[in-house]
């Protein structure tokens, strides 16, 4: 159904994709539709875990394995030198402090976003077993001068006391997010929200699904990383784990793009449609200057769009720094980030996996 | 003013997109017919694909001149209506800018939002384009919260109409004229009705459209009862445009009336702003003694105004006490 859609969203505007190009697209949303519509709040991957493990390659797969932060692993190739490819799991939201003697819930936001773009709408408490439709609180008074961002706001599941919303299996800790949908915009571009960083998640998985694992020349590490939105924490157990063996890390995640007329112009312009971006300089590690040439050479031998720039957030590439592994982010355009309204450009998402792919076989 | 045809479909096929299983207890009767209205867009002034809803399920209604839903039961004397606004505030598409993305205006213009965060629901969302060749999925921009680090504090102000950028995925005036959008295209946050504890429904004006729905269904089942009413005429009417001046409540006024007395269903509190506004006082005594049924709400005025699903089967129990004389009081 949603290639009928693609394909007659494209008729409609005229796009000028080739069949093959058409196909790829194609491709990129069957992989990228599912994970975004899996929920993970930093902590409780595991939904999405699943959805990754399910879209790998069979061989892929068989030889992925789960470590003790919850970070999913697939190696390939064997030999020096080794290169980690990282992308996370996990998403915004937030996670229940606790329930209150009228029933309602307190909560802690997990990441960072704007409160005001959840207040007053669906919520979905997961517990676990189940998803607990609620809504988030409205603020109950806007004041003599309303304010743009609510006060701490509450959960509301419908119940009257703690004991009945207890009964609808809730408990402290569970986490709690908005209900989300992949959908299609025109073009090839689509809005969800968490698309940060299940494109990167999706680059990966479409990747090694184009691999020859027999074929390449030295190890790469693909790692489906967890909480990275709460401070880098899985990346920092994986790169703990390696120590100084990799010869580089590439943290393969959002490039939070300037693309809209609400943003300043001095940084961050990568339009969507234009390709992958070398993430070369943002809040949490600066690329070598020869390393981006690299890229940028490597991207003009397979004939990629990649587009080089500056823009803010940390990447969990950072955390191998201590060991003194070079990190070579490189990230898609998003405009919207941490918003339920996040949009991209598919053409990205192929250009990202054709990257990666490069990355594994020829660098 | 007529909808282009486009507009109307565009409009039915999102009320079909908007419909989402219950997921507690299967409901029945008018709280069944308040989800499926909570899905529904009707903003003022472009209620065309609601009313249309409305005559399909309501068999003998007509559109009036305003374009109203209009269902006459019994004859004579005394007249009696009971009316349901239809309407919502929304937005229209204001201008649409080269580079593909378009600005709002909101309508009804003439007043201003319903409340401070009313524009506010918007920002960041998700939200539907009724163009002419079918509804249109766009969001709205929200700066990124990335790149704000450094940059100082955050304008504290409620976002306004007049921030909000309208993202297609188009680049170009082309592209959006090719999906059918333009000038005037209807604009409305997407309706996600939520199901909730164990007999709870939350959507944007959730209240009126559970009233509508409590009418509705009091009305089917007084017009198949064979003619069971009280004595007199009744005037049932789903009116348009209720928050332009209550043009489509004081077009039937004047056409069907005057009326001994009218009833209105809304939500809990609308009720009171009509008696404040400010109508012309001949159309005005046509509607007689206004009474109210009201339904409670939780939440008024927001994206999740809530309901409780009893609520609405009591006030369709006291509508059709209303209609067939039983219960009238």
């Amino acid at each position: 159904m949603r290639t009928a859609i693609l394909a007659a969203l494209m008729v409609c505007l005229g796009a000028s994709l080739s069949a093959q190009q058409t196909n790829r697209v194609t491709e990129a949303q069957a992989v990228l539709a599912p994970l975004v519509e899996s929920y993970g709040v930093s902590g409780s991957e595991g939904l999405v875990r699943a959805t990754v493990e399910r879209l790998l390659p069979k061989w892929a797969k068989a030889k992925s394995e789960t470590d003790t932060a919850g970070n999913l692993w697939v190696r390939v190739g064997k030999g020096d030198p080794l290169v980690v490819v990282v992308a996370h799991m996990d998403e915004i939201g937030f996670v229940v402090k606790s329930i209150g003697d009228d029933g309602s819930l307190e909560i802690e936001a997990q990441g960072g976003f704007f409160p005001s773009l959840f207040e007053a709408e669906p919520a979905l408490v997961h517990t676990g077993t189940a998803m607990v439709p609620a809504v988030f609180m409205p603020r109950d008074s806007v004041g003599a001068k309303p304010q743009r961002t609510p006060a701490a706001f509450r959960v509301d599941v419908g119940t009257a006391n703690r004991v009945a919303t207890e009964s609808l299996g809730v408990r402290v800790g569970n986490t709690v997010t908005m209900p989300k949908q992949y959908v299609r915009l025109a073009g090839t571009r689509a809005t969800g929200r968490s698309f940060d960083d299940r494109v990167g998640c999706a680059a990966l998985i479409l990747a090694l699904r184009r691999l020859n694992p027999d074929r390449l020349r030295h190890e790469v590490a693909f790692v489906f990383s967890v909480r990275e939105e709460i401070g880098l924490e899985g990346a920092s157990a994986a790169a703990a784990s390696l120590g100084g063996r990799p010869a580089r890390v590439h943290a393969i995640d959002t490039f939070v793009s300037a693309d809209s007329p609400l943003e300043p112009q001095a940084f961050a312009v990568a339009p969507i449609g234009r390709g992958p971006v070398a993430r070369a300089l943002d809040n949490s590690a600066v690329t070598p200057p020869v390393l981006v040439d690299s890229l940028a050479r490597l991207a003009r031998a397979r004939a990629i769009p990649l587009q080089i720039g500056t823009t803010n957030g940390g990447n969990d590439g950072s955390t191998f720094a201590a060991w003194g592994v070079p990190d070579v982010a490189i990230g898609w355009p998003l405009r919207y980030s941490h918003s339920p309204a996040e949009v991209i450009d598919l053409r990205d998402v192929v250009g990202l996996a054709d990257i990666v792919q490069a990355i594994a076989e020829r660098w | 003013m007529k909808q282009p045809r486009g507009i109307v479909l565009g409009l039915v096929i999102a009320v079909t997109a908007g419909l989402r299983l219950p997921l507690g207890a299967q409901a029945s009767g008018a709280a069944q017919l308040a989800q499926r209205f909570a899905g529904m867009t009707a903003i003022t002034g472009y209620e065309q694909a609601m009313v249309d809803t409305v005559l399909s399920l309501l068999p003998g209604a007509q559109r009036d001149r305003a374009g109203s839903a209009v269902l006459v039961l019994g004859s004579g004397e005394p007249r009696r209506l009971a009316a349901c606004p239809l309407d919502e505030t929304g937005f229209a598409v204001g201008r649409v800018r080269p580079d593909g993305w378009l600005t709002l205006r909101r309508s009804p213009a003439r007043i201003g939002a319903p409340g401070p965060l009313f524009d506010q629901q918007l920002e960041g969302q998700r939200v539907t384009v009724f163009g002419q060749r079918g509804p249109v999925p766009a969001v709205v921009a929200v700066r990124s919260v990335h790149l704000t680090r450094g940059r100082g504090p955050l304008a504290q102000e409620p976002f306004s109409v007049d921030d909000a950028y309208l993202d297609l995925g188009a680049s170009s005036e082309r592209q959006v004229s090719a999906l059918g959008v333009a000038v005037l295209s209807p604009v409305a946050v997407v309706k996600r009705p939520q199901r909730y504890g164990t007999d709870r429904l939350a959507a944007p004006w959730a209240g009126r459209r559970a009233a509508c729905a409590a009418l509705l269904a009091a009305a089917r089942d007084a017009s198949k009862s064979g003619g069971r009413t009280r004595s007199g005429t009744t005037v049932v009417a789903f009116v348009v445009e209720q928050q332009l001046g209550a043009r489509g409540l004081l077009t039937v006024a004047t056409t069907r009336g005057p009326f001994a007395e009218t009833w209105i269903a809304d939500a809990a509190g609308a009720g009171p702003a009509l008696a404040k506004a400010e109508l012309p006082p001949g159309p005005r005594a046509a509607l007689g003694p206004v009474h109210t049924w009201d339904v409670p709400t939780r939440y008024p005025g927001t994206p999740v105004e809530t309901v409780s699903l009893p609520d609405v089967e009591k006030t369709n129990a006291a509508i059709s006490g209303w209609l067939t004389g039983e219960g009238a009081p």
